[in-house]
């Protein structure tokens, strides 16, 4: 696994010396367990989160922040007071959720179009890739809508928080987003 | 201030509440130490028995969860590592937006200093303490300190 402070050093050659990362989505999409995963920790007994979550990392003065605000219905009106100085914007949705794939395709553009998040590169984690029902990360771009996306870079990347799967494929991808601003 | 903010500051303290406090080696994620008991009353110390080898660590975390019933709008942490008083870390965390009914963690991980910079375990034992303080702007809402034993 990768552990935040291999993302940290990864960005040094970054311009800036604090960077924030914002894990957003519906609630039981899993943005905590991904949370956890960057930081090696055991992911058994995730519970939902009523607030936030936020590790923050140091390594030769720079400074790694990561959000992870919860995702349940009564809350999100507050996910705005998250926004400012965010680097990069990690969307987690549950691929086995389809009842809820609509929901989350509003959400997420409700986001986009917020003048905080404006130029932010955005990075959606297609979860749950273990569950028989789950729709593959080509399947979930398309229920949203994804490539209606102009305004920042974007990408998708299929993967199971649980085992950890997919989630340093699209921790490098944030990575090299940050870079090229 | 005005009698409203009064009231407003007592509420804030009256609704927080630390839940507990945990180290880790932030490698593997293994909890070195966890105190819940009492951490919600504020001036007292509270005593973490850890193990020496946990300075053999190339990295550790703290990690706080705390609750508060009202919002808070400028919540801001400063935490200090003391030895014998005198600081030897400090860390400022601005968080900005408390929810209201809300319960949050923050962890902060660090890389340790290299070996040869490190004060061995029989120097710090006992005089190493971590001192959090919790602000809503400027209005102190608590307090906590942890004295570090290493085993």
């Amino acid at each position: 696994m990768m552990g935040l402070l291999s993302i940290l050093r990864k960005l040094r050659q970054s311009p800036e010396k604090e960077l924030r990362l914002l894990l957003l989505g519906l609630d039981n999409a899993g943005k905590t367990t991904i949370l956890k995963i960057m930081a090696s920790e055991d992911v058994t007994h995730v519970t939902p989160t009523a607030g936030f979550n936020i590790k923050s990392v140091v390594s030769d003065g720079f400074k790694l922040n990561v959000w992870d605000i919860g995702g349940q219905r009564k809350i999100r009106p507050y996910w705005k007071n998250y926004f400012e100085n965010t680097d990069v914007l990690i969307y987690v949705v549950d691929s086995s959720d389809k009842k809820r794939l609509e929901e989350t395709g509003i959400e997420l553009f409700e986001l986009l179009g917020d003048n905080k998040l404006e130029d932010v590169p955005l990075l959606v984690y297609a979860n749950k890739q273990d569950l028989p029902s789950s729709l593959t990360s080509a399947e979930i771009s398309e229920a949203l809508g994804l490539h209606s996306i102009k305004d920042r870079v974007w990408q998708i990347q299929a993967c199971t928080a649980i085992n950890g799967e997919g989630i340093k494929e699209g921790m490098e991808w944030a990575c090299k987003s940050i870079k090229k601003k | 201030m005005s009698e409203d903010s009064v009231k407003r500051a007592e509420d804030i303290l009256k609704g927080f509440q630390v839940n507990w406090i945990c180290l880790r080696d932030a490698d593997g994620g293994k909890i070195f130490w966890q105190g819940s008991d009492d951490i919600s009353y504020p001036d007292i110390e509270h005593e973490a028995h850890v193990p020496k080898n946990i300075l053999q660590c190339r990295a550790v975390s703290r990690e706080f969860s705390f609750s508060s019933k009202e919002q808070i709008e400028k919540f801001r942490l400063e935490q200090k590592v003391l030895f014998k008083g005198r600081c030897l870390e400090e860390w400022y965390f601005e968080f900005g937006f408390v929810m209201p009914e809300s319960t949050n963690t923050w962890q902060s991980i660090m890389e340790a200093a290299p070996e040869s910079q490190m004060m061995p375990a029989s120097v710090l034992n006992g005089n190493l303490v971590i001192e959090t303080k919790f602000y809503n702007d400027d209005l102190l809402i608590s307090t906590s300190k942890v004295r570090l034993f290493y085993v």
